[in-house]
């Protein structure tokens, strides 16, 4: 499948390194707005992309989000090399959560991260395996809207 | 998407002072000015009247628009709504019921304690907010600039903004109907006047978004004020009470004062223009959804760090915390009266938020999308030293302004040194 590729940048996220933390997210929003996509959908595409940032800053040790656009959708690509996630179904149940305590201290650690990513996108592959990382693809519709 | 409002605005570049340097253009937070021809020019749809570029200006080149004291004189009858801001500018011993005794010593025929306004308006905001249903946090309207700029650039936020409009309005709004009556003169023959720190508030009274029309006529500023009330502000003769409010309407005007007269967990204040762009920029992640309400202001500190004040916003602060204790941190108003007020629609915007979005890179989007891919490839041919001496903030801009066509890549100083 080759889609038409409009626009494409990655962006590197530092593992444990919860002072930038976010960062990421910040820029590909700000990106979206500059080409003026509907706020509604920037909305999802930060959720998501802010989520799936901190799931790589606590969890997955760093790596990086792909921000890539066609004329359909948006397209997030979030990878890691981290440990895996062991149990997927387990991830995607609201509340579940691997978070340390000092995670929970700093706020995070409520089991929101991949359902919110769900809750947030019209398709989500996940690709992982033990000790070798964690690839997600999170497909966001870009809605028709040139008002 | 609402309809395209012409951005005025209360600052201009006076292009005789204006030496064209780049100070103004670097600390604006919304990169809102470009340096064209040798001066300094302001964008308009990106300017949200922070006042930043004012506070920077070692020329006084740019001029905040205010309301002067002679302007009064075309109004028959004139009221000044002076923010608790002013209450903090003129020594430790000085009481808020001098400051507005002295407004009328002064000239205005009438006076009224703002900060007794604002005690009422937390009240109403306290109703809402357990009320209300809606998304999380609601954000203060209070400050001009972070109105402006939600609705200019966080757009998709402008359903969290609190629905319940400013004090000064409310008051002035209520204030001209009952003058009007009990004076005998018509409405148009009264100028109500806010005495701000402020340099944003002309525009929203000239400009408003919320609101089709400002029930205010003018803003002068505290600076511009402060000298004529410091000949007669030690005369004053406390006979005559004018002070309502407690230490919760005085504690407005320093950040943390909305926040402070609202009884409710999980409010939070925030001040500063990079501060309240950070945490809105969270807030738009969905991260402070646990947080009721957000107080934001632009100036450090709040109103008292605005930049047309004339104490130092340190001592400021202090003597407006020395008056809350002094005044107490229990509301004077009456909750029943708050309660019918609420429920006659007193404390509402006339409108909701309006948004006015930054317009695009390109109407297409499609277009828009490679034009921002083209940025991504200028970026790396420009020197990277962010110098501004092209006339654009920083080499990002300037990668923006040139497939926008307001630029060239020859004004970048690196690209023509290489050639």
């Amino acid at each position: 499948m080759s889609e038409q590729v409009l626009f494409q940048k990655s962006f590197q996220i530092k593992g444990n390194d919860f002072a930038s933390a976010g960062e990421a997210s910040v820029q590909i929003k700000n990106i979206l707005k500059e080409v003026g996509f509907d706020s509604s959908v920037i909305r999802r595409v930060a959720v998501a992309s802010y989520e799936a940032e901190m799931n790589v800053v606590m969890y997955g040790g760093g790596g990086k989000v792909t921000l890539r656009v066609n004329p359909e959708d948006v397209i997030l690509i979030v990878e890691d090399k981290g440990p895996g996630i062991p149990d997927v179904t387990k991830a995607m149940q609201e509340g579940y959560s691997t978070a340390t305590d000092e995670m929970r201290e700093m706020g995070f650690g409520a089991g929101m991260g991949l359902p919110n990513i769900k809750r947030n996108s019209d398709e989500l592959k996940i690709d992982t395996a033990a000790g070798k990382g964690t690839r997600l693809e999170i497909h966001i519709k870009r809605a028709v809207n040139n008002g | 998407m609402d309809k395209p409002v012409k951005k005025l605005h209360s600052l201009t570049i006076d292009e005789d002072k204006c030496v064209g340097c780049v100070l103004c253009m670097k600390a604006c937070p919304t990169k809102a000015i470009r340096v064209r021809t040798g001066k300094a020019v302001i964008l308009s749809e990106r300017c949200v009247d922070c006042g930043e570029c004012y506070r920077v200006c070692p020329h006084e080149a740019v001029v905040p628009q205010t309301t002067s004291f002679s302007d009064l004189k075309r109004f028959k009858y004139t009221v000044a709504l002076p923010s608790p801001v002013l209450y903090t500018q003129f020594g430790w011993e000085v009481m808020p019921n001098q400051v507005l005794l002295a407004l009328r010593k002064i000239g205005f025929d009438y006076v009224v304690d703002l900060a007794w306004v604002c005690e009422k308006v937390n009240a109403a905001y306290e109703i809402f907010l357990k009320e209300d249903k809606g998304p999380r946090p609601r954000i203060s309207t209070v400050c001009p600039a972070v109105v402006r700029l939600v609705s200019f650039l966080y757009p998709e936020l402008a359903e969290n903004m609190m629905p319940i409009d400013v004090p000064r309005e409310v008051l002035a709004r209520n204030l001209r109907k009952k003058l009007a009556q009990e004076k005998g003169f018509k409405e148009e023959e009264i100028g109500i006047i806010h005495i701000t720190s402020c340099s944003a508030k002309m525009v929203s009274i000239n400009n408003p978004i919320g609101l089709s029309k400002s029930s205010l006529d003018g803003a002068i500023a505290i600076s511009d004020i402060y000298a004529d009330l410091l000949e007669v502000i030690e005369d004053m003769d406390e006979d005559i009470i004018l002070q309502q409010s407690s230490g919760v309407g005085l504690g407005w005007g320093k950040s943390g004062g909305e926040v402070n007269g609202i009884n409710l967990d999980n409010c939070l204040a925030v001040s500063g223009v990079s501060d309240v762009i950070q945490i809105l920029d969270d807030v738009e992640a969905g991260k402070l959804k646990d947080i009721q309400y957000l107080e934001c202001l632009v100036c450090p500190d709040g109103c008292i760090g605005g930049p047309q004040v004339v104490e130092n916003r340190h001592i400021a602060k202090k003597r407006s915390e020395n008056l809350v204790k002094m005044f107490g941190e229990r509301s004077r108003v009456s909750r029943k009266v708050i309660r019918r007020l609420y429920q006659e629609n007193y404390f509402f915007l006339e409108k909701g938020m309006e948004r006015h979005p930054l317009p695009p890179l390109d109407p297409d989007p499609v277009k828009a999308l490679k034009k921002r891919q083209r940025i991504e490839e200028l970026i790396p041919q420009l020197g990277g030293k962010e110098c501004g001496a092209c006339g654009a903030p920083d080499c990002k801009t300037l990668a923006r302004d040139i497939v926008r066509g307001e630029a060239r890549l020859e004004d970048c100083v690196f690209v023509t040194q290489n050639k």
